[in-house]
């Protein structure tokens, strides 16, 4: 796999403006309803987040960039011992660009960690192993949120 | 895909994948890193196979085993249908919202 390959790139139109989009990113109350069942976000540069995905595995990272409503940036990895992408490990980027009255929802995900195996493949292996156990081995289904 | 999650469920298969993720090698060469038995290795070995995540092809008497890129490819959309998920997730929550805040100005 070439270098570039690293990254995952995204990219969705939602029918609204970014300042309504933003905080789906910031807030817990509007995170619940797409991602993840318990939230503690501090969203401010160097601020910690930590999303329980499902009472099992828990995301954490912290803001590295906090620009409502057009960017957000910030790291991403798994809690516990022995993960393969421990907390920091990665990092996420959000970008909100206005589209008429819609938004596109950009996500850029770099720094997946190849480099720690020495090779991309591997790193590959080790990382989707490890999403495939965070994710459930596929599609989350939608949260049940709090109705 | 589904053979492929399970394939690397397994820290053997993992480790298997990482040692010929960069170099050919035979399958007594795997072997002798691990404390398995051959038969043991022999069969996380099929799987692999089969999963679509190692090559294998013949060389004399040998058989050479290497990380099949096309299959991590595979894997690597699975990732990204992690995150494509989401972001569905997102707009049908925030075009929701608009329809609330819509249905409240009537």
């Amino acid at each position: 796999m070439a270098n570039g390959d690293d990254v995952v790139e995204q990219e969705i139109r939602v029918a609204a403006p970014p300042e309504v989009v933003f905080p789906y990113f910031t807030d817990p109350d509007r995170m619940r309803r797409w991602k993840g069942v318990e939230h503690k976000l501090d969203p401010r540069p160097g601020g910690t987040y930590r999303v329980d995905m499902d009472g099992q595995h828990v995301a954490h990272g912290e803001y590295l960039e906090v620009s409502p409503p057009h960017r957000l940036r910030f790291t991403w990895g798994w809690e516990g011992d022995g993960q393969l992408v421990p907390p920091g490990a990665s990092t996420v980027e959000v970008t909100l660009t206005p589209d008429g009255d819609d938004t596109i929802v950009r996500l850029v995900h770099t720094g997946l960690p190849t480099e720690a195996t020495g090779s991309h493949a591997a790193g590959w292996v080790h990382y989707l192993a490890r999403l495939s156990v965070a994710g459930g081995g596929g599609d989350p289904g939608p949260d049940p949120g709090p109705s | 895909m589904d053979a492929a999650l399970r394939a690397i469920a397994e820290p053997h298969r993992r480790e298997i994948l990482r040692l010929v993720a960069d170099e050919e090698l035979a399958a007594g060469e795997i072997a002798a890193h691990f404390d398995m038995s051959r038969p043991a290795v022999s069969q996380h070995l099929r799987v692999l196979v089969e999963a679509g995540l190692l090559d294998k092809r013949r060389d004399a008497t040998r058989i050479i085993y290497r990380a099949r890129p096309e299959g991590l490819a595979e894997l690597r959309q699975y990732l990204e249908d992690f995150w494509s998920t989401g972001l569905r997730r997102l707009r049908l929550a925030v075009e929701r919202e608009m329809e609330d805040e819509r249905g409240e100005r009537r």
